[in-house]
């Protein structure tokens, strides 16, 4: 029997940064992944064939401590958003500069830098918890062992230091709506709409929600820019998977895990889906958190913690949809740097906490919240033709009457139409479309429910709880067996650091 | 002119807290004026005769939260105060059956047994859970919020008492808490049943009072708020007040009195009167004037510094938190005289659980929509209803064989939008009525005659409280228990101790930690913090500096 010291489950950005961190410290590593292609939710898809990215689109939240780890050469180019408005008075977000896109001044721009400024700050000072495991509360309250307590009181501290009016508003709004803080500071319509988008992107959550104002601060942990990768999405995978050969990992495609082999209290090794079997002393598995426990057999855990992990919330509620256009689409009032920015259409917060409404029974929104990107207007593809990835929200996982082909028409036509009236001619030049559902993204990349982050990054699903109260830690029921992917804190995005941390974890208790 | 001008403390606002605060302070010895806008006392806690012979308890209807300390402290039942607890609810279901929830636990059991078996021992989880919330929670609610920012030697001694509260719980109860105080009720209670009837019973709780549906989070903390009171000792159960809920502020107004203060009804406030950042006291609406050196305020904080203090007496800063409060009113309530008891051809007859809380909603979807008509701007198109009959317990509420009935409804915006424009003064008369009627179809699911019954009927939109009460919107929680307006940021960031930046003026009302209900705790937490100011003493906890 093959033998490794480490097998990593899935070769999505944390299983490839978790093998790329363990081969780094000289541990031989085997990746298993189920599907035929590297990358999981950045994986790239043909269509037509024209290559589009066939889920993940963009760059948010790469963790710089993975970048480091890792030596990630990537080469992405900062893209503005722009926010679509009905009436053409476009909204262009550069950084930290808001105009309309005919370049004259938003009157809501000074309001919203500050809002966004402070957001970032906060969002900054909570990503240095996303660097290592959750705290642990069962820290003693004595200085002399305070323990993983003290990650606490560092952040207690580095808030103070923002100042005291600065540490009251973060208090205040840390668990709040994203709603009523973007309200208070701007008018309701696109600026305050593409705010709210991104405070619930893949979320089952509308920005009424309380916790989603968390939720914006952490997608701005890194600053909050959106990027491009030039060379897409593909380019990124490459990068994670050269960071893990280079390193001496081992990486095996079409290789489904069918079981973890638990002997006695321990891991022995997996056994694959053609009944074959690789032994290691440990095991890191990036599938969903019920999925690994699964993977393992429910009786390595207590009858609490399998009740926990049924019980995470995995309503996935975005949807894929992917377009090849014959031409280039134009977008009226919008230059063509502009055009190829990040485009959202989310007409206002009130918009987008409607378009939520139906998802919750079983229905998806007739006015969705779409981001959509044109990869082809920054790198022309060959073709000369272009594509559309657009993120959809709010699709369910399982609508009422089934995925029915009527049903998954209904929402491409309903994101063409959208797109169509931003970009007059865009419908006449689509060539072929496809829709990833959440229950296609489950089945495609393993997510659970198809939630983009692996379960619902509600507070009551974060930190120290998550993925479950008493298995926060990587560490996962039978000694040598560790989550260590988007169930895991910190969570979902492309940002690596929960294989990251899942890695450095297992390192310390093999060393132990 | 009042028969003194000069008092020591003036109380703006006869709701149970300021009462609760003037009874404090003139048992200190202080001389003590109270003032009220309406002919009555008792704000949101009255009894009110408006159809002759019935009395509603017309805001207010049932009584558990009240701090025990508080009636022990200020000896309530010596003025009349008597609490009786009642026995169970039901949901009823539009198809002729019922869930009854009875305080007597195998009959619940059997109960649950019926509609799902396994969720006979999930209620058993459930239930342990809430309470150990209760019991943690409990002791924080006469003690001041810590100023985690300030951190004065108050503030640091509060934040000590709550890590080491929080500290003893363990690292697993810790987690647990951290989550109960973050999710929705409706995750909460997936989590745990199956059915869904059951699940909608006991969701109620989590969102009453509040702008929040059953799926957002920070709803099961709320259920807290209906889960921690007590009546004569059991944890969570609920009662009525014999002679409706005025009997709470009628028994505060005697003690207030007997401790030697002086209430004056009948004209509110115009403007606290400020001098050099300090408060001197009050010019009432009808002219008259009182001097004070300490004021403390009833109202909520949106009504006593935007409408009854004068702007350049206030840091910007704290004018825009006070602004930006969210105080959104989200129910309406119908008090209804019927000539006698309805029929519920659904329940055995004399089933204890008709003398308790009855509701028609049977999931958490049907919740859950009721939530998005709300949040539209219109009224549910089918409400949430707490409907209860406390006549058949406290016969003091209508003539014999007639019965009097209270129906908390929700959801109901106080800015009721028609034609696209969100106004409070959409609630017309007709669209009251309109109001009404749906609840009251809605109702015959469970009572078919219950619309023959109805000999008067008294409905109360948001703007009723409003007008009223003077509950800003018609919240009733003076104020949101959502986090951002809690604890240490109740009811606004840095004045979570019931101070003012106008030195001398205090607020007292729900608007205050720990917030609304009828529990008199923001009222006694605050009097503790006058005394403390004035140096003297009220026998409260957490007195020590």
């Amino acid at each position: 029997m093959e033998q490794f010291d480490a097998i990593v489950i899935g070769a999505g950005h944390n299983g490839l940064t978790a093998a790329a961190v363990l081969a780094g410290k000289g541990k031989r590593v085997l990746v298993l992944e189920r599907s035929t292609s590297l990358g999981g939710m950045m994986a790239t898809g043909t269509l037509n064939g024209v290559q589009l990215p066939r889920l993940a689109h963009l760059l948010y939240n790469l963790n710089p401590v993975v970048v480091r780890d890792l030596g990630l050469k990537l080469d992405a180019k900062p893209v503005p958003t722009v926010a679509l408005s009905e009436d053409g008075r476009h909204v262009v977000m550069d950084g930290a500069e808001v105009r309309f896109a005919d370049g004259t001044a938003h009157p809501d721009a000074a309001a919203f830098v500050t809002l966004y400024q402070r957001l970032v700050r906060f969002g900054t000072l909570l990503g240095q918890l996303a660097q290592a495991a959750p705290p642990d509360l069962s820290g003693s309250l004595s200085l002399a062992q305070a323990g993983e307590l003290g990650a606490l009181a560092r952040l207690g501290l580095r808030l103070r230091l923002m100042g005291k009016a600065e540490m009251r508003e973060f208090l205040r709004i840390v668990l709040s709506n994203a709603q009523d803080l973007i309200l208070d500071e701007l008018a309701d319509g696109p600026l305050a709409g593409a705010l709210a988008a991104d405070a619930v992107r893949g979320a089952w959550a509308g920005p009424s929600a309380p916790g989603t104002v968390f939720s914006l601060i952490y997608r701005l942990a890194q600053g909050g820019g959106a990027a491009l990768p030039s060379g897409g999405m593909d380019a990124v995978v490459s990068a994670f998977v050269k960071a893990a050969e280079a390193r001496g990992a081992t990486i095996r495609t079409g290789a489904a895990v069918q079981r973890i082999v638990v002997e006695g209290d321990r891991v022995t090794g997996v056994e694959l889906a053609d009944g074959s079997r690789v032994s290691s002393a440990m095991v890191l598995s990036t599938a969903g958190a019920a999925q690994s426990m699964m993977l393992a057999g429910h009786g390595s855990y207590d009858i609490e913690a399998v009740r926990r992990l049924r019980n995470f919330r995995t309503k996935g509620t975005a949807a894929k949809v992917n377009l090849v256009l014959s031409g280039a689409p134009k977008f009226s009032g919008l230059s063509r740097e502009q055009a190829s920015g990040r485009l959202l259409i989310a007409r206002s917060v009130r918009a987008v906490e409607r378009a939520f409404n139906p998802v919750k029974y079983g229905e998806a929104s007739k006015a969705p919240v779409i981001e959509a990107v044109v990869p082809t207007l920054t790198v022309p593809d060959a073709s000369g033709k272009h594509v559309v990835s657009a993120v959809v929200q709010y699709v369910p996982y399982a609508p009422d009457g089934g995925w029915t082909d009527t049903a998954r028409q209904t929402v491409i036509d309903q994101v063409v139409a959208a797109l169509d009236r931003f970009a007059p001619g865009l419908a006449a030049m689509v060539t072929a479309s496809e829709l990833l559902t959440p229950a296609d993204i489950e089945s495609e990349t393993g997510a659970p429910g198809g939630h983009w982050h692996h379960g619902e990054m509600s507070f009551d699903q974060l930190l120290s709880v998550r993925p479950a109260n008493g298995l926060a830690h990587y560490g996962f029921g039978p000694a040598g067996l560790y989550l260590a992917g988007a169930a895991a804190h910190p969570g979902g995005d492309v940002t690596g650091a929960p294989g990251r941390n899942a890695a450095l974890k297992a390192l310390k208790e093999m060393a132990a | 002119m009042g028969r003194h001008d000069r008092y020591d403390a003036i109380i703006a606002g006869a709701g149970h807290n300021g009462l609760t605060t003037a009874c404090y302070l003139a048992k200190a010895g202080l001389k003590v004026l109270v003032v009220e806008k309406n002919d009555w006392i008792g704000g949101a806690a009255v009894s009110r005769s408006l159809h002759p012979g019935w009395t509603y308890s017309n805001c207010s209807y049932v009584c558990s939260l009240l701090r025990r300390e508080i009636v022990r402290d200020l000896e309530l039942p010596r003025f009349g105060l008597q609490v009786i607890p009642y026995e169970g609810g039901a949901t009823f279901t539009s198809d002729g059956d019922y869930f009854a929830y009875y305080s007597d636990h195998d009959a619940l059991r059997r109960e649950i047994a019926r509609h799902e078996p396994r969720d006979v021992d999930a209620y058993d989880r459930f239930s342990q859970t809430v309470m150990r919330q209760c019991r943690f929670i409990r002791p924080f609610l006469l003690r001041t919020a810590p100023d985690p920012v300030r951190m004065r030697p108050r503030d640091i001694s509060e934040l000590a008492y709550l890590v080491r509260k929080v500290h003893g719980l363990g690292a697993r109860e810790i987690g647990e808490t951290l989550r109960f105080w973050t999710m929705s009720i409706g995750d909460f209670l997936d989590e745990h049943f199956e059915n869904d009837l059951i699940k909608a019973h006991l969701a109620g709780s989590g969102i009453i009072g509040t702008g929040l549906g059953v799926y957002s989070p920070g709803s099961a903390y709320v259920l807290l708020h209906h889960y921690m009171g007590d009546v004569d000792g059991t944890i969570g159960a609920w009662g009525f007040a014999r002679g409706g809920m005025g009997s709470i502020s009628r028994a505060l107004g005697l003690a207030f009195e007997e401790a030697g203060g002086t209430i004056v009804t009948g004209s509110g406030i115009d403007k606290f009167l400020t001098r050099g950042g300090k408060v001197t006291g009050v010019a009432l609406e009808n002219g008259d004037t009182y001097e004070a050196p300490v004021v403390a305020s009833n109202m909520d904080v949106k009504r006593t510094f935007l409408k009854h203090t004068d702007r350049d007496d206030l840091p910007g800063d704290f004018l825009r938190a006070v602004e930006r409060f969210k105080i959104r009113g989200s129910s309406g309530k119908l008090n209804i005289a019927l000539d006698r008891l309805p029929e519920f051809p659904a329940a055995p007859a004399g089933a204890p659980f008709l003398r308790g809380d009855m509701h028609c909603s049977t999931s958490l979807a049907e919740l859950e929509r009721a939530y998005d008509d709300w949040k539209d701007g219109r009224w549910s198109q089918s409400p949430y209803f707490d409907m209860l009959i406390p006549s058949q317990i406290d016969p003091t509420m209508a003539p014999p064989g007639s019965h009097m009935m209270t129906v908390f409804v929700q959801y109901a915006p106080y800015d009721l939008e028609v034609d696209g424009v969100r106004d409070a003064a959409n609630w017309t008369e007709e669209r009251r009525r309109a109001f009404a009627d749906c609840v009251l179809d809605k109702m015959s699911a469970a009572c078919p005659d219950i619309k023959e019954r109805v000999q008067h009927v008294e409905i109360r939109s948001p703007l009723e409280l409003e007008t009223e009460v003077g509950l800003t919107e018609g919240n009733i929680f003076q104020g949101e228990l959502t986090f951002d307006q809690l604890l240490f940021n109740r009811p606004v960031p840095g004045y979570a101790d019931y101070r003012s930046p106008i030195r001398g003026l205090y607020l007292v009302g729900s608007s205050a930690h720990p917030g609304g209900g009828v529990m008199a705790a923001p009222g006694a937490n605050a009097a503790r913090e006058i005394l403390i100011d004035l140096g003297r003493r009220s026998g409260l906890p957490a007195e020590a500096a």
